[in-house]
């Protein structure tokens, strides 16, 4: 079971609710526990389930609803951090008369778990984000595609659409207010590439898994061509939260450029790996610090932030704050939510060879760059931990991940350069010392390994 | 409540929104409707037209189309390997990159709308390196080969299977024509070029090389007896083009001039060649000699092609003693093509070199070769100093002219020698050779007279440039050999002494050749231009004629008003081949020794100026063709992924030497990023086309084009990452898939991973008084050319209708989420489900291996004539009416 890791009373928690009346500071856990089942309705409905729902419906309308939506400074959590509200008015404005909204609750990272703890816990938080979505730009169709691994979170999935339906949230009529909405859950297969946008549409046609060039962006042609909008479910989550509370009240969270909380989780070497819901803008050092530091008291070397394609991010950058901005200049992203902590035992060439093979082989092989160039840049840091790299690998590997960033189609392929592109950034000494010397500083790979065991015999 | 339903609510009504909030005709979703849809991508031209820059050009195009649509429209080519017209852009080959002002990443044009006042560049360098990227990436796994060694070594890179091929087909005069379309004189070449093409013949790892040069030595021959005896003219390379009214002067006739001249004429141009001796042919008249090309029954005829194409020679005219480039150009001509060739024979640089009694090696054989005994050769003991072919013309022509020693003497080893073909023959004929061993000084006697020239030996020290290792001397070594006469034949330069005066504007190189460039053979001097040996030195006759037909492609589109400098940026006249990819071993073939030429023996040779080879008989030249194993691409001419390798220059082994420095060109062995590659078999199962997974480059094109326009779906990507492959399902035979065997997959390959097959048709014949209708036949025939009739009796089906509905194909609907399971066997139900009539027509009869029960083949089949169709339509025994009993 996710662990939720305790944080501040005074954090407010639009996603994972409000913690209930008198509970402590450090009871993380215990929200967890609160609504014993969290797939039922009239508990959700007391706990304030539809009341965004309802106050959209009848006091705000469409219009005001973006508007709110707009002024609480919304972005996407689905990685990129593009302003939610222009989303909607995009679908909202295109001609067309059928338009379908989507909730991306394929979560790739295979470290990542936020998504799918909140739709486990918060199904009622993301069903009604996603009516009041739909409903304001005009669509008809709500699609929560979920990834199929997460039985759980399907079967939770489902059961709070059926009975939001048979409640009279959704369906025909909603609220009595002559819309119709039809959500269904679609649980989807696939590989890591589901995450990216148009790659969960076409998975969702029922056609291979790939990207599709934008522009045209989903909003103005997506699912079966017509106008979509697609978020991720915790940009959902926060919708239903913004419209009972008001826009100024989300804006004073966090960081003032993209203000609300997020959902992270650190894994890797913590004394207590979880899931935290922090303030945008709180520091990568502080995030680590909720999961009790380093384990053993080790010495942090990296932060991996983003997932697999993220960002290598050394000890001295760990007062970078946890917004899109800071991270993307710091060569990170914020993407699946994930920190992955190493401690000096970690060979970064390695690590980032490693995530550079992961995102090569999960590549669907549409482009070219993408394809053969990430494999080549994988293999180069192969050369480079088995002692076989060449004095101009370096230079190559930094050419050729210019080039792939410079003609890729997608983001997959973009940002799956990043783990290979901040190491060569904030280690290079380490990069030098396994092809100039064949030596790994942390003692992991064995590039001079021929050599070292020669000498080792001859002594 | 109400504004949630007004959609564009949030929106002031003004004039903009009066275009805007316009409904579209609703959309029928017909069938027809959605495959007039996808199959339409291009824009009805009626939309308003839009004004962009492309390249520093404002450009015309229509709103809606893209980026590489209006470029192509306006004459501009971007390259792409994924983009098929039929269909929207698909984005996969990153290959048609431009750059757009205020753009951060260049975006791809195919996918990319144009819109009005957009600043496009389609050439600078940030796209170039990126597209160069992607081929590097895409040759790193393309483990297939391309041109065939043979073909890629020749220096004007013949098409050799190809002419070898209708060479064992016994189509001689074809063979010919496919030979002279790169080079004009197959019977010339055929009898002195030094063959690299076969030092490389692939045939050499089953057995022997093939006899490449003999053989269109025999084709090129018969041609010139057609001519003499029946005045047949030689065959075309190419269409004759209408005439052009430009007239250009070609100073030189020997080679290089003469193939200059003769591609000219074909293209449609006015030609003159001036020659500076008594009759037209340069060196191969005056410089090698009779018995190895005879000049009436060879050198005549073979030049004769050109004044049968109405070119005309005009000789005993020299470049600086009789006229100036000034002269030409003042006469009208509009363009002057400099083809000399070299002359001046190098000095030795050596004390006592004006001896009487040192002569130059071109000098005498000039005299030699019209069939003149020089004076008071006969006697005496000669040296030939050198190891090119003119060293060797030297030292036969003097056994033959009765010297009574002939002793020649090379620096390097005898492998290192050009001409080291020969030299078995001038051992055979009694010519001494000494290798490793240089002059240092010629002894002459008090008058003057050459007594003999002392030599020193040469050991070989670290290789150079040429890849030749270095001859040093080794002191202490010196010896004399005793001589009256000693032949100079150690490479010659152009005499440029006529540079200048009426000939200004155009220069020397440090090398002391005519200054001309390597693509576009342009020299300093407006419409004059330089090939052959003057520019690049002396080199063999092959390389001089691929110079002259190189240069004669640049002339044409000099004449033609082209831009001279895009060609040489793009490199598109500059022939570069690719470097020959990979080996796939041969191992169990036939072996058959080479056909070789008998030669006379060497006791008639020492004193004949009869050609010594004694040609094929026609049994002979068919049996040495068919020994080629075809090793060439099928889809070489046809290869967008070769063409852009060499336009980006990364294929390219060597190009022109002098752009290889510095231009960044990587070879495919110097690819930045080798590494793992995949290595797939051929599928040669389908009876029309071909699939090599090997040349594939994922760039999806035949997925999309068989699933959008043809219906059929056969390909799709499968499998993911590195390992990603456009192919059927499970890899299965096409056989198995829904294919019709239309070709359209074949046709948008842009590689040759899928070809149409190449095959004979045979036609067959059945005896049906052995049959005894075991439906064996039925069973195993993929494409249902066989069926059960009603009759218990053979029947014949008249095939007049499709063989596989395209349209119920298409209206499979694709409602699964995985692409590659397809619903091929319901097809029957879902059709009459959606209401189409499956009536009257013969419908899908799918492959027996895939016909599940629904189709009702198998048990039922012979009581049940209709492919099982009778339960569902209203036609049931429709098949009734295509088959009749016999």
């Amino acid at each position: 079971m996710t662990t939720i890791l305790p944080t501040p009373a005074a954090w407010p928690r639009p996603l994972l609710g409000d913690p209930p009346e008198g509970a402590g500071a450090a009871d993380g856990p215990a929200v967890n526990a609160r609504l014993a089942d969290p797939a039922d309705l009239d508990a959700a409905v007391r706990a304030g389930a539809f009341a965004g729902l309802t106050r959209a419906l009848s006091d705000l309308g469409a219009t005001l609803t973006t508007a709110t939506l707009s002024e609480s400074g919304l972005r996407g959590r689905g990685g990129a951090g593009f302003p939610a509200a222009e989303k909607w008015r995009a679908v909202a404005a295109t001609p067309d008369d059928v338009r379908y909204a989507v909730a991306n609750g394929y979560e790739a990272d295979p470290a990542g778990g936020t998504n799918r703890h909140l739709m486990t816990a918060r199904p009622y938080a993301i069903v009604e984000g996603l009516a009041i979505a739909a409903l304001c730009v005009g669509a008809e169709e709500a699609i929560l595609a979920v990834r199929a691994e997460y039985a759980d979170a399907v079967a939770t999935l489902e059961l709070a659409v059926a009975a939001a339906e048979e409640a009279g949230y959704l369906g025909e009529d909603v609220l009595g207010s002559g819309r119709t909405l039809r959500m269904t859950v679609r649980s989807v297969h696939g590989a890591y590439m589901l995450g990216e946008e148009t790659v969960l549409l076409k998975a969702l046609e029922g056609r291979r898994g790939q990207p599709e060039q934008r522009p045209p962006y989903p909003s103005e042609r997506g699912l079966w061509g017509r106008p979509t909008l697609v978020h991720n479910v915790a940009t959902l989550a926060a919708v239903p939260w913004i419209v009972v509370h008001d826009a100024p009240a989300y804006r004073a969270i966090g960081d003032p450029d993209a203000p609300g909380t997020v959902l992270v989780q650190v894994s890797g070497a913590v004394a207590a790996p979880g899931i935290a819901e922090v303030p945008t803008g709180t520091s990568l050092a502080e995030i680590v610090g909720l999961a009790g530091g380093v384990a053993d008291g080790r010495p942090l070397k990296a932060v991996l932030v983003g997932g697999p394609s993220g960002g290598l991010l050394p000890a001295e950058l760990a007062a970078t704050p946890y917004t899109f901005a800071a991270l993307r200049a710091a060569g990170a992203h914020v993407g699946s939510g994930s920190l992955v902590v190493a401690d000096d035992r970690t060979c970064m060439v390695d690590l980032a060879r490693l995530l550079t093979r992961y995102c090569a082989d999960e590549a669907c092989g549409k482009t070219i760059p993408c394809r053969i160039g990430l494999r080549r840049m994988s293999e180069i840091g192969e050369r480079m931990v088995g002692g076989l790299a060449r004095p101009t690998d370096v230079q190559l590997l930094a050419d050729l991940g210019a080039d792939i960033v410079g003609s890729a189609l997608c983001d997959h392929e973009r940002l799956a350069t990043g783990p290979l592109a901040t190491a060569m950034r904030y280690f290079g000494a380490e990069f030098d010392a396994h092809v100039k010397r064949g030596v790994c500083p942390a003692g992991v790979c064995t590039p001079g390994g021929v050599a070292a065991a020669a000498t080792a015999h001859g002594g | 409540m109400a504004d949630l339903i007004s959609r564009p609510a949030d929106r002031i009504p003004g004039p903009a929104d009066l275009v805007s909030t316009t409904r579209p005709e609703p959309v029928v979703d017909s069938l027809a409707e959605r495959l007039f849809r996808t199959q339409s991508p291009q824009r009805p031209q009626s939309t308003p037209v839009i004004r962009l820059e492309v390249d520093g050009r404002v450009v015309e195009g229509r709103e809606g189309q893209t980026i590489l649509e209006v470029c192509r429209d306006n004459g501009i080519e971007i390259p792409t390997l994924c983009y098929e017209p039929k269909l929207p852009g698909f984005g996969a080959c990153r290959m048609c990159v431009v750059d757009v002002a205020g753009e951060e990443h260049p975006p791809i044009s195919c996918s990319r709308l144009a819109e009005a006042g957009m600043v496009v560049q389609t050439q600078t360098e940030e796209v170039r390196r990126l597209r160069r990227t992607n081929l590097e990436l895409i040759f790193s796994d393309h483990n297939a080969y391309c041109l065939p060694p043979c073909q890629n070594k020749c220096p004007s890179h013949i098409d050799i299977p190809g002419f070898l091929k209708a060479n064992a087909e016994g189509e001689f005069r074809e063979s010919a024509r496919i030979f002279k379309r790169t080079i004009p004189f197959p019977s010339i070449l055929g009898r002195v070029c030094p063959a690299p093409c076969e030092e490389h013949c692939r045939r050499d790892e089953v057995d022997e090389a093939i006899a490449i040069r003999d053989s269109h030595r025999y084709a090129g021959d018969q041609v010139i007896l057609a001519m003499r005896e029946q005045d047949i003219d030689p065959p075309l390379p190419f269409e004759l083009q209408p005439t052009s009214g430009k007239r250009v002067a070609v100073i030189g006739s020997g080679p290089a001039g003469a193939s200059a001249a003769y591609y000219l004429l074909i293209a449609g141009h006015d030609v003159t060649i001036y020659e500076r001796d008594a009759a037209p042919g340069g060196m191969l008249r005056y410089g090698i000699p009779e018995y190895r090309l005879p000049k009436e029954k060879v050198l005549d005829p073979e030049y004769e092609s050109i004044t049968r194409l109405g070119g005309r020679f005009v000789c005993n005219q020299a470049l600086g003693r009789d006229f100036s480039l000034d002269d030409l150009q003042n006469q009208g001509y509009d363009a002057v093509v400099v083809a000399i060739g070299c002359y001046d024979t190098n000095k030795l640089g050596i004390p006592g070199e004006d001896a009487d009694g040192v002569i130059d090696g071109l000098e005498y054989l000039k005299i030699a070769t019209l069939g003149l005994p020089y004076p008071g050769h006969a006697g005496t003991r000669v040296v030939v100093i050198g190891g090119g072919f003119t060293s060797m013309d030297c030292s036969r022509t003097s056994v033959r002219q009765g010297a009574s020693e002939v002793t020649l003497v090379y620096r390097r080893d005898m492998k290192d020698m050009p001409a080291s073909g020969e030299v078995h023959e001038a051992i055979e004929e009694g010519v001494t050779t000494i290798f490793q061993a240089g002059p240092t000084r010629v002894i002459a006697n008090e008058a003057g007279k050459v007594t003999g020239v002392e030599f020193i030996r040469m050991q070989l020290g670290a290789a150079d440039a040429s890849g030749r290792r270095r001859p040093e001397p080794a002191p202490g070594t010196e010896f004399t050999i005793e001589c009256d006469r000693v032949l100079l034949a150690i490479g010659q330069g152009p005499d440029l002494t006529w540079v200048g005066g009426g000939s200004a504007g155009v220069e020397a190189t440090k090398y002391k050749r005519l200054r001309a460039d390597a693509v576009t053979f342009l020299t300093p001097r407006p419409g004059v231009f330089g090939t052959g040996d003057v520019r690049n030195g002396a080199q063999t006759v092959v390389q001089a004629i691929a110079d002259g037909r190189r240069a004669s492609y640049a002339v044409d589109a000099f004449l033609k008003g082209m831009d001279l400098g895009e060609i040489r940026t793009r490199q598109t006249l500059a022939e570069p081949q690719p470097e020959f990819l990979s080996i796939v071993p041969f191992t169990s073939e036939v072996k058959a020794p080479r056909n070789r030429l008998r030669s006379m023996p060497a006791e008639e040779r020492r004193t004949s100026y009869i050609e010594y080879e004694i040609p094929y008989t026609p049994s002979e030249a068919v049996a040495e063709s068919t020994r080629c194993l075809q090793c060439t691409c099928e889809a070489i001419g046809f290869c967008d992924l070769r063409r852009l390798g060499i336009e980006y220059g990364t294929t390219l082994k060597t190009l022109e030497p002098q752009n290889n420095r510095g231009a960044g060109f990587r070879s495919v062995t110097e690819n930045r990023f080798t590494g793992t590659n995949h290595d797939y078999i051929r599928d040669d199962s389908h009876a029309f086309i071909l699939r090599e997974p090997s040349r594939c480059i994922d760039c999806g094109r035949c997925a999309n084009v068989c699933a959008e326009v043809v219906g059929a779906a056969c390909y799709d990507f499968m499998r993911t990452g590195f390992d990603t492959l456009v192919t059927t399902p499970l890899d299965m035979s096409l056989n198995d898939t829904p294919c019709v065997s239309c070709g359209r997959c074949a046709e948008t390959c842009p590689t040759g991973a899928l070809m149409p097959k190449p095959r004979i048709l045979e036609k067959y014949e059945v005896d049906e008084s052995r049959c005894i209708l075991c439906g064996i036949c039925v069973d195993a025939c993929p494409y249902d050319a066989l069926r059960c009739g009603p009759d218990f009796e053979l029947a014949h089906v008249s095939r007049e209708e499709p063989m596989i509905d395209l349209i119920a194909i298409a209206a499979v609907d694709r409602e699964t989420e995985m692409t590659y399971v397809r619903r091929e066997r319901d097809w029957l139900e879902r059709a009459i489900a959606s209401g189409r009539d499956v009536g009257p027509r013969q419908l899908p009869v799918l492959p027996a291996s895939l016909a599940g029960s629904a189709n009702g083949n198998g048990a039922g089949r012979a009581s049940d004539p209709g492919n099982g169709h009778n339960g569902h339509g209203p036609a049931g025994g429709g098949s009734a009416g295509h088959a009749h009993a016999r």
